[in-house]
């Protein structure tokens, strides 16, 4: 299904056997036989135990051969893999933090925290209205215990300006103790983390990185910690931003 | 049933179809996932004296046709491995080979004994070629002289069979591969990673946070397959191929070059159950030509002249 900003959503049917994935693990998949490595893609949603969901946005080959799999064909995919959100306290808001494709991070996150009623508010960002992913979230119910804002960055829906300042906006309206959720743009995490620091709030992110082979064998995909390097893989996908060393020049893109 | 098993000296395996350094880390972070009792031997990822950190990431690239890495040998170090690590492999039903990094010569030596001396390793293969690390002018894997040092102290340390693996950028490879047999080296794995790079064009910089890295994969089949046909024509101790082994054909192909044996390293990524598909794959092979064992094919494109 195309959902948006060349993204798409899968349903791959699962075993019967296929062990129950957490909020913030994810799954090896070989998109394309000929490709050196797999592309690793967050579990985005789990159905009756039987029907995986990813949501995939199309960036290069591998990617692109996935979008283009017939439907009804069969993938290879490794996993779940990976360690997962701590759940919040029973007294927590959870603030979950989206940016662009990060919603596929948080999504998963998104539907349990709504089953389980907990008092959850979600922020999508993204470049523009037609980019926006918030659909892909669930409907917001519960009687204002799950909501969900947008912001994007030139004001055609939502809050105009970037899910950061929506966060900080937003961030002075919460009752209580909040936990923060975030996925997106290493700026943005960058800047959530900022944000959750000053805030005094316990923020944890899932990070991106190039991968080879998911289970913390080949040290490949090393994110940069105050203990040192930390595999994605197998230490995170999740960290707690306030382990993390964020540089500016390690921000996405020129 | 064909018996696919070969020896190094006193290491016995029972395929030829060892696990690379480096790829499967210390093994254990595989278990359930590769069938390690199709396996031949398990070559560990490179240990050196200290702890490394490793390169600042990214540490990955995938190209046409390959993987780059720039991993910078981060390894938990020598006593930890022996402590931690060690143990924890030696679960695993596969011979263990410790793969060791030094510095300078005495590293080397002090490596090669420190491993050497437990039981849980069967062999030690000396990381001369590693192409991330460098000290001196001329590196040690293009440096005959200094290899035959290295290989000559480590041999003093330890009675276990020596591998030594070369790197593909040596100038002349088969030069070291003789200097390296000369000083009691026991086999010969040709190879390492090639040396490569990439740009990413919009950030206007190099895609791997150490500029460069290792070329590994596909791309580096056809250019081991002919440095294991120099090396086994110039040397008689047995030759391990290793670059882009994905298939038991691919695995035949080093054979028929003159290796006796393969070591199968990115591809495990992509699939980690090729070892044991390229195992099962060589039994079938064999089967098909009526063959008991893997030796006959050994050097047999030699025999056809090579066309």
């Amino acid at each position: 299904m195309t959902v948006a900003r060349d993204s798409y959503l899968f349903t791959l049917d699962v075993p019967r056997e296929y062990p129950e994935p957490q909020p913030g693990q994810f799954v090896q998949v070989t998109t394309l036989a000929e490709l050196v490595l797999r592309r690793p893609f967050s579990v985005a949603g789990f159905r009756d135990g039987r029907h995986l969901e990813l949501l995939v946005e199309v960036r290069g080959k591998g990617t692109r051969g996935f979008a283009e799999a017939e439907y009804g064909s069969t993938v290879d995919i490794l996993g779940p893999l990976g360690n997962a959100f701590t759940p919040p306290a029973e007294a927590e808001s959870a603030v979950l933090v989206a940016g662009g494709i990060g919603v596929a991070g948080l999504r998963y996150l998104a539907e349990k925290l709504l089953v389980e009623a907990h008092r959850t508010l979600a922020l999508v960002g993204d470049r523009t209205r037609d980019a926006l992913l918030d659909h892909l979230f669930p409907e917001p119910a519960g009687g204002g215990r799950y909501r969900v804002m947008t912001a994007t960055d030139d004001g055609t829906a939502g809050f105009h300006g970037a899910v950061t300042s929506l966060l900080e906006d937003q961030i002075g309206r919460l009752e209580g103790n909040a936990r923060i959720y975030a996925c997106g743009p290493r700026a943005m995490v960058r800047e959530v983390a900022r944000i959750a620091s000053a805030s005094g709030l316990p923020c944890e992110v899932l990070m991106e990185e190039i991968m080879a082979c998911g289970v913390g064998a080949c040290r490949g995909c090393v994110i940069e910690t105050e203990g040192g390097y930390r595999t994605a893989c197998k230490d995170g996908p999740v960290f707690d931003a306030a382990d993390l060393v964020l540089a500016e020049a390690d921000d996405d893109g020129p | 049933m064909p018996d696919l098993s070969v020896a190094i000296g006193s290491l016995r395996m029972r395929t030829p179809v060892m696990l690379a350094s480096g790829t499967v880390g210390y093994g254990a972070e595989y278990e359930g996932l590769i069938d390690f009792g199709a396996v031949g031997a398990i070559v560990l990822k490179t240990v050196t004296v200290q702890p490394r950190e490793g390169n600042r990431p990214p540490r990955l690239c995938e190209t046409e046709a390959g993987l780059l890495n720039a991993i910078g040998l981060e390894n938990v170090g020598i006593e930890r491995f022996l402590e931690e690590e060690l143990p924890r492999a030696s679960r695993l039903p596969a011979p263990l080979v410790a793969s060791v990094g030094g510095g300078d010569v005495e590293e080397f030596a002090e490596l090669a004994r420190a491993a050497g001396e437990r039981e849980e390793i069967a062999a030690v293969e000396l990381n001369i070629s590693c192409p991330n690390v460098e000290r001196r002018r001329l590196p040690l894997w293009a440096d005959p002289d200094r290899v035959k040092e290295v290989v000559v102290e480590a041999r003093t340390e330890t009675s276990k069979p020596l591998l030594v693996k070369l790197s593909p950028k040596a100038g002349d490879v088969v030069s070291v591969a003789q200097a390296a047999e000369r000083a009691g080296a026991d086999a010969l794995v040709v190879g390492n990673t090639l040396p490569g790079m990439r740009i990413d064009v919009d950030a206007r910089a190099p895609r791997l946070g150490n500029a460069t890295g290792g070329l590994s994969g596909p791309a580096l089949l056809p250019v081991n397959l002919a440095l294991v046909w120099e090396v086994s024509a110039a040397v008689t101790v047995p030759v391990v191929g290793s670059g882009g082994v994905r298939t038991a054909d691919h695995a035949l192909e080093y054979v028929m070059a003159g290796a006796t044996a393969v070591q199968v390293g990115t591809a495990v990524f992509s699939d980690p159950r090729a070892p044991s598909l390229i195992a099962s794959g060589l039994a079938r092979t064999l089967e098909r030509d009526g063959l008991e064992d893997v030796s006959p094919y050994v050097g047999l494109a030699r025999k056809r002249g090579g066309r």
